[in-house]
C-alpha cells in the first residue's frame, strides 16, 4: 500500500470570481521511503499538490489516501491529527516562528500535540540536521541555510510518514541548497519517510527516485529521475 | 490632490475598509470615551452647574435677598417697604414638604399672595377666592404634583401630615431653567403656620427699579440691624456651583479616563498601522513622499477615527446624560443641597468639548507613531524585524523617562491646592499614570521572563507561544497593557479610596450613633433640610420612665464666608454622659464638651476647620438673631455628614439667641436594663398625633450606607465605562495582532496546530494581557488611591479617611476584569482560527 | 366722593354686620381722617395740579382703599386678612403728554398698609401720607409716594378747614337708607414739594384735593357708573359735582354736588340745581379698554351764575388697573374756564369717571 495516494484529483480555486483549475486529474502514488519531486513552472499547481498531500484542503474531485486513510470528508480534528502524526512541512521561506529560538521551534510540533518533555527530542533531530550547537540561537541570528535545516529538523521532530517540502532550496544559496537537498535524501533512506519535494530546480530533482511534470495542473511526466 | 492625500487614501483609508470589524472597534472605543466626556460634562452642567437650590426655582428676577440664620423677624418687612425709595420687598417662607405616600420631597413656598407683584403669571390664577387664598389647607401645586385643581394632596411638613387642596395648577414655563412643575405654593400666613415659623419670615426678595443704579445695596444695608444679611440674587446658587465644583470637577476628571483609555487604543491602532504598513511607507518614500506628507497622513487616519468616534459619542453622550444626571443628582442631593436638576443643554461648549476631546486627543495619540512614520527611511522600509529591535532597545530609555515622572507625581502630590481645587493632585495622577504607561514595556518584559517557565511547564505550546509574542512586540501590547491597566487602576483606586471612605464612616458612625433610638420628623431628609418637631414630644419622651436622656439636635443653615453650612445646637450635657464625639488632636471628649456646655462656644467640623482655616482658640463669628456673636472655638471634631462642615454650640446658647425650642432630632437614651424593644412602642406613643418616625441606630447606620452608595454610584459607573473602553480596544487590537501574525498562525497550523489550539493560543494572550494588566493596574490603582485620599480628597474635601483595602471588592474587580480581558479575546481567537492557513503561509 | 370701586375682584363679602352711613354722624376730628373698619369700604383720595418756577404742569393723584372683606380677620396672624388695601398712583406730564399710573394691593399684614389715627398715617407700602403736626389743628399732611418711573415728595397744608358733604352728615348716592356715604373733604390744599420723573427732579407748588369717604353698600342697584368733579376756581372758591349714571342713561336724582365759597363755608347743591353735561363731539377711545370717555363737560349751577367749560390738555389719563384687579377708570387733570356772575373765571381741578369701560359694580364679584 502506498503511503500517499492521489487518486484522479481535481482542485479548484475560485478567484476574482473565475475558476481556476489548479489540479486536474492527477493520480499520484509515493511509497514509503521514496523521494519524488514535483516540478513544473511557478502556478502549476506544485503548492496545491503538497497541500492537500498534507491533510491542509481536500480535492474538488477524486480523493487523497494518506497513509491509507482518505481524507474526504474528515473533520479539521481528524486532519490536524493526520497532520501532527504523519506530516511534516518545510517551507521555502522557512517560516520559523521569529520569536522561538531554534529548538523551541523544533520542540513546537510535539508541544502541540500534547507532549511535554521533548527538549532530548528536539535536540536529537537538531544534532541531526547539524545544528545541535546552535540550538538556542534565534531564527534571525541563523543564515538561511541553517534555518532551512532548523526546519527539517522541526518537520521531522515527531517522525511523520510524509515529508512535504515546498521549494525548500528556492531561497538558499546553491551550498546551502546542496546541504538541504542531502538532508532530505537521507530523511527518505534513513527513516523510511516519504518526501515529496515541490522544486524549480532540476538539479536538485535530479537527485530523487522520480520526477513528476506539472503543467497546468495536470501531470505530464513521471519518470524517473 | 496633494501628496499627503493621496498617501492618505492609499496608505489608510483603503486598510481601514478593509478590516471593518477591527476599525469599528476602534472607533467605537473612541465615541465611549468621547460619549462619557459628554455625558459628563452635560449632565454635570444640568446637573450641578445650573444647579439652583430648589427653593430657587421661584426666585424669578429679584436683585437682592435678605436673609439671617434662623430667619427674619417679619416686623422687618414694614420697615423696608416703608423705605423712601422705588424699591420692592416680597416676603417668602421657605420648607419642604413630603408628599404621601411616595414621599416625594417638594420644595413649598409661602408667597404674600395679595401683594407679592412678582408673582405675576406664576401664582395668580383668574377668580381667586380670598377664602381660599389664606386658608390653612391651601395649597397650589406643580402640575408635576397635581394633574389639576381640585385634587387633594396630603403632605407632610414637619410632623404633620395632612390633606391640602389644590386650588391651582401652577403655570409651568419655567424660567432660568428651573422647573416649576413640583413645587407647592401657599399663602404666606398658611406656611408660617405649617412650619412652626409664626412671625418670622426665610427670606425678603429685593427689587431695585430697572434703570436706576444708585448704590442700592448700601441703602438697603443701613436699613437692616444686625445679624440680618443683604446678598445679591443668585449667591446662593453661586455658593451652591462654588460647594458643587470640587465635586463637578472630581467626576469631571473621573469621565476622563475613559478618554485617557481611549488615547492609548488610538495611540495603538495607529502604531499598528505604522508597523503594518513600513513596507508601504517606505515604497512611498523611496518615490518621493516627503517625511510632512506620511506625518499627515497617518494623523489623519487618527482624526478620521476620533472624527467619527467624536460623532457618535456626541449622540451616544446625549443618551447616557440622562442616566448620568440621575445619578449625579442623587449625589448632590444626599450630600450638598437639595435640588432640582435643570435641562440638558446641548450648547456650542458642549460640542467643542466633544471634538476637543474625541478628535483632539486622538491627534495627540497619534503624534508619536505617526512621527515615528515618518522616519521610516527608504532603504530600511524593505527590512523585517528591525522595529521590534529598535523597540526593545527603548524600554530603558522610557524607564528613564518613567523615574523622572514618577519623581515628578511625588513632587505634585506634596503640593498646595490652587484656589481650593487639588490641580497638583490631579497632576500628580496624571504623571503617575504617564509614568506608568512608560514602565509597562519594561514591567510585562519582566513578568514574561518571570512566568515563563511557568506557563511552559503548565501550558505547553500556548504556554510558551503568548508571552513570547507579547514580549516580542512590546510597542503593540504594552500600550494594550497600559490602557488597560490605567482603567483597572483607575477602577482599583476610586475602590481603595471610596471602600477606605465607607470603612471610615463606619467607624465613624459607630462611635457616633451611641443613643438607642433616634427621632425626627417623617419624610425623606436631604441634605440641608431642617423641618423641626413640636418640643412637648421631646418632653413627653423625656418623661418616659424607660428613658434615660433626650438629645435635642437643632439645625439652621448658615454662611460662612461664601460658603454654606450649619450650625446646629445639641444638649452637651447628655452627650457628656451618654455620647462620644472624637475630636482632632486627640483632645478628651469630655473636657472638651464641657467647656462646650459653658457660655459661648462652639465646636466646628474637620471640614469646617479646614476650609476656613479656624482651629481650637480661634473665634468664629456668626450673626444670630439679629447681632454678631462671637464664640470661641474648643474644639474640631471627625465628622462624615455633610460636606459644608458644621459648627454646633450648646442648645442653651443657641435658644439664647434663636429662641425657637422646636427641636429637629432627638437622640434618646434609654435606662439601663430597658429593652429597647419593649421601649420603642412607648415613645412612638409619645410622639402623638406627630409625623416623628422612631429608628433605632443600627437602622440609621444602614440608612447612612445606603445614602453613601447611592453618592459613589456614579463613580463606579463611570469606572465601568473605561474598562469597557478598554476591553473593547484590546478586542480590537488582538484582532490587529492576529491579522499581524496570521502567517505565524499558519506555519502552527502546519505544524499540527488543531483551530481548537489557534483559538487556545489568542484567548492565552488575551488572559495574558489582562493578568498583566491587572497586576499592573493593581499597583497603579494603590498609589493613585494613595494621592486621591491623601491629596485629592484632602484638598477638595477636607475629610480625614483612615486608608483600608477593600479586598473583597478589589477580588470582585480584577476577577471580572480577567474575565472581560478574555471575553475580548474571543472574537480575535475566531478570527485567528479560521484563517485559512494556506493562504496565509503562501502570501509572502 | 365716590370712588368706591371694587378693587376687589378677590373679595367674598357680607355687607351684613358693617354699619351703614346714617344721618346725624357726629364728625370728631383728627379722629374721623383716619381708619373706620366699622364700615366695608372706605377711601382717602388726593388729587392735584402741580407746576414747577417754570410752568411746566402736572397733575398727581394718589389713592388709598381700604376693602373690608371680613368682620374679623379671625386669628392671631396678621398675614389673616381682614381689610384689603388698594393704592392708586398717577402723573400726568402734561407737557410731556405722558400719563403714568401705578397700583399695589396689600392686606394689612406686619404694618404694610393701613389708616392708623395713633400714628396719625395712611400708608400702603412706602405711599404715605403723614399727618405733621401731632395735634393737628392745621392738618398738614406730607404725601409721599415712590414708583418705578416716578415719585412724589408734597407738603400739602389746608387753606380751609375740612368739608362735610350732603345733608345732616351723609352723602346720598342712591335712593333707601344707608344708599349713602360719610364724605369729608379738603378742598384747597396749598402743595409744594418735589416730584422725581424718570430721574429727573421737579420743585413744585400748587393746589390739591382730599377726599375721605366711608360707606357700606352705598350704590344703587342700577347704578353702573358717575361722573365726578372737583373744581378749585381762581377766586378761592370751590365746586364739587358727581353724577350717578343710571342703566337707561339718566342721572340718579340723587347726585348732588357742594359749592364752597372763598371763605370755607359750605352750601349743599341739589341735583335739580346743578346742570353738568359732557360735550358729546369730544369722546376719546381708549386703545386699551376700549372704554369711550367725554373729555369736554358743559357745568351750569345757575343759583350761582356760574357757567364753566371743562377741558383737559391730556386725552389719555385712564387708569388701567396693572394687574387688572379692578376696574379701569378715567382720572385725570382739568382747566376749567367761564363766567361767574358775569365775570371771566378760570379754575383748575380733577375729573373722574367711571363705567365707561364696562359698567361699575360694586361689591363682590363672582
Amino acid at each position: 500500500m502506498s503511503l500517499l495516494r492521489l487518486e484522479s484529483v481535481t482542485k479548484h480555486y475560485r478567484s476574482d470570481n473565475q475558476d481556476i483549475v489548479a489540479l486536474d486529474n492527477v493520480s499520484l502514488a509515493v511509497e514509503a521511503g521514496e523521494f519524488i519531486a514535483v516540478v513544473g513552472r511557478s502556478g502549476c499547481g506544485k503548492s496545491t499538490l503538497l497541500n492537500l498531500s498534507g491533510a491542509m484542503d481536500f480535492p474538488t474531485s477524486g480523493a487523497v489516501h494518506i497513509n491509507g486513510v482518505s481524507t474526504t470528508g474528515l473533520a479539521d480534528t481528524q486532519l490536524t491529527e493526520i497532520r501532527r502524526r504523519q506530516v511534516g512541512f518545510v517551507f521555502q521561506f522557512f517560516q520559523l516562528l521569529p520569536t522561538l529560538s531554534a529548538i523551541e521551534n523544533v520542540e513546537l510540533p510535539l508541544l502541540l500535540c500534547g507532549q511535554t518533555s521533548n527538549r532530548r527530542h528536539a535536540l536529537e533531530k537538531l544534532r541531526w540536521v547539524e545544528m545541535g550547537e546552535l540550538a538556542d540561537r534565534l531564527p534571525h541570528q541563523l543564515s538561511g541555510g541553517q534555518m532551512q535545516r532548523v526546519a527539517i529538523a522541526r518537520a521531522l521532530v515527531h517522525s511523520p510518514k510524509l515529508l512535504l517540502a515546498d521549494e525548500p532550496i528556492g531561497n538558499l544559496d546553491s551550498t546551502s541548497a546542496d546541504i538541504v537537498i542531502k538532508l532530505l535524501r537521507r530523511t527518505a533512506d534513513e527513516w523510511g519517510t516519504a518526501v515529496v519535494m515541490a522544486t524549480h530546480s532540476l538539479e536538485a530533482a535530479g537527485i530523487t527516485d522520480r520526477i513528476v511534470q506539472l503543467r497546468d495542473g495536470r501531470v505530464e511526466e513521471i519518470g524517473p529521475a | 490632490m496633494t501628496a499627503a492625500s493621496v498617501l492618505f487614501v492609499r496608505l489608510i483609508v483603503r486598510p481601514l475598509g478593509r478590516e471593518p470589524a477591527r476599525t469599528a472597534l476602534t472607533i467605537f472605543a473612541v465615541a465611549l470615551g468621547v460619549a462619557v466626556v459628554v455625558a459628563i460634562h452635560l449632565a454635570g452642567s444640568a446637573a450641578t452647574g445650573s444647579f439652583q437650590s430648589s427653593l430657587e426655582t421661584l426666585t424669578g428676577d429679584a436683585d437682592y435677598e435678605i436673609s439671617a440664620v434662623g430667619g427674619l423677624d417679619e416686623k422687618l418687612l414694614a420697615g423696608l417697604q416703608a423705605l423712601p425709595h422705588p424699591l420692592q420687598f416680597f416676603p417668602r417662607i421657605e420648607g419642604y414638604a413630603w408628599r404621601a405616600p411616595d414621599r416625594v420631597s417638594v420644595p413649598v413656598f409661602g408667597f404674600d399672595l395679595i401683594g407679592d407683584r412678582s408673582l405675576d403669571g406664576i401664582a395668580r390664577t383668574e377668580g381667586f377666592d380670598l377664602d381660599q387664598l389664606t386658608a390653612d389647607d391651601s395649597v397650589w401645586a406643580g402640575s408635576a404634583l397635581v394633574p389639576e385643581t381640585g385634587r387633594q394632596l396630603r403632605l407632610t411638613m414637619n410632623d404633620q401630615t395632612r390633606e391640602f387642596s389644590v386650588h391651582g395648577i401652577l403655570d409651568v414655563s419655567a424660567e432660568n431653567g428651573a422647573s416649576r412643575s413640583n413645587i407647592v405654593v401657599m399663602d404666606i400666613g398658611a406656611a408660617q403656620r405649617a412650619f412652626g415659623k409664626e412671625g418670622r419670615l426665610d427670606r425678603i426678595e429685593v427689587f431695585v427699579p430697572a434703570h436706576d443704579d444708585r448704590d442700592w445695596e448700601s441703602i438697603i444695608t443701613a436699613a437692616l440691624p444686625e445679624g440680618v444679611t443683604l446678598s445679591r440674587q443668585g449667591s446662593r446658587s453661586n455658593e451652591n456651583r462654588k460647594m458643587l465644583s470640587a465635586f463637578r470637577w472630581n467626576v469631571r476628571v473621573l469621565s476622563y479616563i475613559s478618554l485617557i483609555v481611549g488615547a492609548f487604543l488610538i495611540y495603538n491602532t495607529i502604531a499598528i498601522s505604522v508597523v503594518r504598513r513600513r513596507n508601504e511607507i517606505g515604497v512611498m518614500r523611496a518615490l518621493g513622499a516627503g517625511r510632512n506628507a506620511v506625518t499627515l497622513a497617518f494623523l489623519g487616519e487618527a482624526g478620521c477615527l476620533g472624527a467619527v468616534g467624536t460623532a457618535i459619542g456626541i449622540v451616544l453622550g446625549w443618551l447616557m446624560a440622562d442616566g448620568a444626571i440621575d445619578m449625579m443628582a442623587a449625589t448632590v442631593r444626599s450630600l450638598y443641597v437639595s435640588s432640582t436638576p435643570g435641562e440638558i443643554l446641548f450648547t456650542p461648549g458642549s460640542l467643542l468639548v466633544a471634538a476637543a476631546s474625541g478628535v483632539g486627543v486622538s491627534l495627540l495619540a497619534a503624534l508619536a507613531p505617526a512621527r515615528e512614520a515618518a522616519s521610516v527611511a527608504p532603504s530600511e522600509a524593505m527590512a523585517r524585524g528591525r522595529h521590534e529591535t529598535t523597540a526593545r532597545l527603548r524600554i530603558g530609555r522610557y524607564l528613564a523617562y518613567a523615574s523622572l515622572l514618577a519623581a515628578g507625581s511625588w513632587g505634585a502630590a506634596l503640593l498646595d491646592p490652587v484656589g481650593g481645587m487639588p490641580l497638583f493632585g490631579y497632576l500628580s495622577a496624571v504623571l503617575i499614570i504617564a509614568a506608568t504607561a512608560l514602565a509597562t514595556p519594561a514591567m510585562v518584559n519582566a513578568l514574561t521572563r518571570l512566568l515563563s517557565p511557568l506557563l511552559r511547564a503548565i501550558f505547553g505550546a500556548q504556554g510558551i507561544l503568548a508571552p513570547r509574542s507579547l514580549s516580542a512586540s512590546p510597542a503593540r501590547t504594552s500600550v494594550l497593557v497600559a490602557a488597560l491597566s490605567t482603567a483597572v487602576a483607575m477602577l482599583v483606586s476610586v475602590g481603595i479610596m471610596v471602600g477606605s471612605y465607607r470603612d471610615t464612616v463606619i467607624v465613624w458612625l459607630d462611635e457616633r450613633l451611641r443613643a438607642d433610638f433616634y427621632a425626627r420628623t417623617a419624610g425623606q431628609r436631604e441634605a440641608r433640610q431642617y423641618p423641626t418637631m413640636d418640643p412637648a414630644v421631646a418632653d413627653r419622651i423625656e418623661a418616659l420612665p424607660q428613658v434615660e436622656a433626650v438629645d435635642r439636635f437643632r439645625a439652621y443653615e448658615i454662611r460662612y464666608e461664601g460658603r454654606p453650612s450649619i450650625i446646629g445646637s445639641g444638649q452637651s450635657e447628655v452627650l457628656i454622659r451618654h455620647g462620644r464625639l472624637g475630636f482632632l488632636g486627640g483632645s478628651s471628649s469630655k473636657d472638651v464638651l464641657t467647656a462646650l456646655g459653658s457660655g459661648d462656644r462652639v465646636i466646628i467640623t474637620e471640614t469646617f476647620s479646614n476650609r476656613h482655616g479656624l482651629g481650637p482658640g480661634d473665634t468664629l463669628r456668626l450673626p444670630l438673631g439679629g447681632r454678631m456673636v462671637a464664640l470661641e472655638i474648643v474644639g474640631v471634631y471627625y465628622d462624615y455628614s455633610n460636606e459644608g462642615g458644621a459648627v454646633i454650640v450648646d442648645r442653651n446658647t443657641i435658644l439664647k439667641y434663636l429662641p425657637d425650642p422646636a427641636p429637629s432630632n432627638l437622640a434618646i437614651y434609654l435606662a439601663d436594663g430597658v429593652d429597647p424593644g419593649s421601649a420603642r412602642p412607648a415613645i412612638e406613643k409619645a410622639a402623638g398625633s406627630r409625623s416623628v418616625t422612631v429608628a433605632d441606630h443600627r437602622t440609621l447606620r444602614t440608612r447612612a450606607l445606603e445614602v453613601f452608595d447611592r453618592t459613589f454610584a456614579i463613580t463606579y459607573a463611570l469606572e465601568v465605562i473605561a474598562i469597557v473602553v478598554a476591553i473593547l480596544g484590546m478586542a480590537g487590537a488582538l484582532v490587529a495582532l492576529v491579522i499581524d501574525r496570521r502567517g505565524e498562525i499558519g506555519v502552527l497550523r502546519f505544524l499540527g496546530a488543531s483551530q481548537g489550539q489557534i483559538r487556545g493560543l489568542v484567548l492565552f494572550e488575551s488572559g495574558l494581557i489582562g493578568l498583566f494588566a491587572n497586576a499592573i493596574g493593581l499597583l497603579l490603582g494603590s498609589l493613585l488611591s494613595l494621592v486621591l485620599i491623601f491629596v485629592v480628597n484632602k484638598q477638595s474635601f477636607g475629610w480625614t479617611i483612615q486608608f483600608h483595602w477593600p479586598a473583597a471588592m478589589l477580588l470582585g474587580a480584577l476577577s471580572f476584569i480577567y474575565a472581560a480581558a478574555l471575553i475580548a479575546g474571543i472574537y480575535p481567537a475566531r478570527v485567528a482560527a479560521r484563517l485559512n492557513p494556506i493562504e496565509v503561509v503562501h502570501e509572502e | 366722593m365716590k370712588r368706591a370701586f371694587c378693587i376687589v375682584m378677590m373679595a367674598t363679602t357680607a355687607a351684613l354686620g358693617f354699619d351703614i352711613a346714617r344721618p346725624g354722624y357726629d364728625y370728631q376730628f383728627p379722629r374721623d381722617h383716619f381708619s373706620h373698619p366699622n364700615f366695608e369700604t372706605e377711601w382717602w383720595y388726593y388729587t392735584g395740579n402741580l407746576h414747577t418756577r417754570q410752568g411746566r404742569r402736572f397733575g398727581f393723584e394718589l389713592t388709598f382703599f381700604r376693602y373690608a372683606v371680613r368682620e374679623e380677620s379671625g386669628g392671631d396672624s396678621p398675614w389673616n386678612v381682614r381689610d384689603l388695601y388698594l393704592a392708586h398712583l398717577t402723573l400726568s406730564d402734561i407737557e410731556g403728554q405722558r400719563f403714568h399710573d401705578t397700583d399695589r394691593l396689600n392686606r394689612a399684614g406686619p404694618g404694610l398698609a393701613g389708616a392708623d389715627a395713633v400714628k396719625a398715617l395712611i400708608w400702603n407700602g412706602n405711599w404715605r401720607v403723614q399727618w405733621l403736626d401731632a395735634a393737628m389743628p392745621k392738618g398738614t399732611q406730607r404725601l409721599t409716594a415712590y414708583a418705578d418711573e416716578f415719585s412724589l415728595e408734597l407738603e400739602l397744608s389746608p387753606l380751609k378747614p375740612p368739608v362735610i358733604h350732603g345733608a345732616d352728615g351723609i352723602s346720598q348716592k342712591a335712593a333707601g337708607e344707608g344708599k349713602s356715604s360719610h364724605y369729608i373733604s379738603f378742598t384747597r390744599l396749598a402743595a409744594s414739594g418735589s416730584l422725581v420723573l424718570q430721574s429727573e427732579t421737579f420743585d413744585v407748588k400748587g393746589l390739591a384735593w382730599m377726599d375721605h369717604e366711608f360707606s357700606t353698600d352705598s350704590l344703587g342697584s342700577d347704578q353702573i357708573g358717575w361722573d365726578w368733579m372737583s373744581i378749585q376756581l381762581d377766586d378761592d372758591s370751590e365746586l364739587m359735582l358727581y353724577r350717578m349714571r343710571r342703566s337707561d342713561g339718566t342721572a340718579d336724582p340723587h347726585s348732588s354736588g357742594t359749592y364752597i365759597d372763598a371763605d370755607g363755608r359750605a352750601r349743599h347743591l341739589a341735583w335739580s340745581e346743578i346742570q353738568m353735561t359732557p360735550d358729546a363731539d369730544s369722546d376719546w377711545k381708549s386703545p386699551t379698554t376700549g372704554g369711550v370717555y367725554p373729555l369736554i363737560w358743559e357745568v351750569e349751577i345757575p343759583r350761582l351764575a356760574l357757567h364753566l367749560t371743562g377741558i383737559t390738555d391730556l386725552d389719555d389719563q385712564e387708569v388701567v388697573s396693572e394687574r387688572r384687579v379692578g376696574p379701569s377708570y378715567w382720572e385725570g387733570a382739568m382747566n376749567f374756564s367761564g363766567k361767574k356772575a358775569g365775570k371771566p373765571i378760570t379754575g383748575a381741578g380733577y375729573l373722574e369717571m367711571t363705567g365707561y369701560d364696562k359698567p361699575l359694580q360694586l361689591g363682590p364679584q363672582e
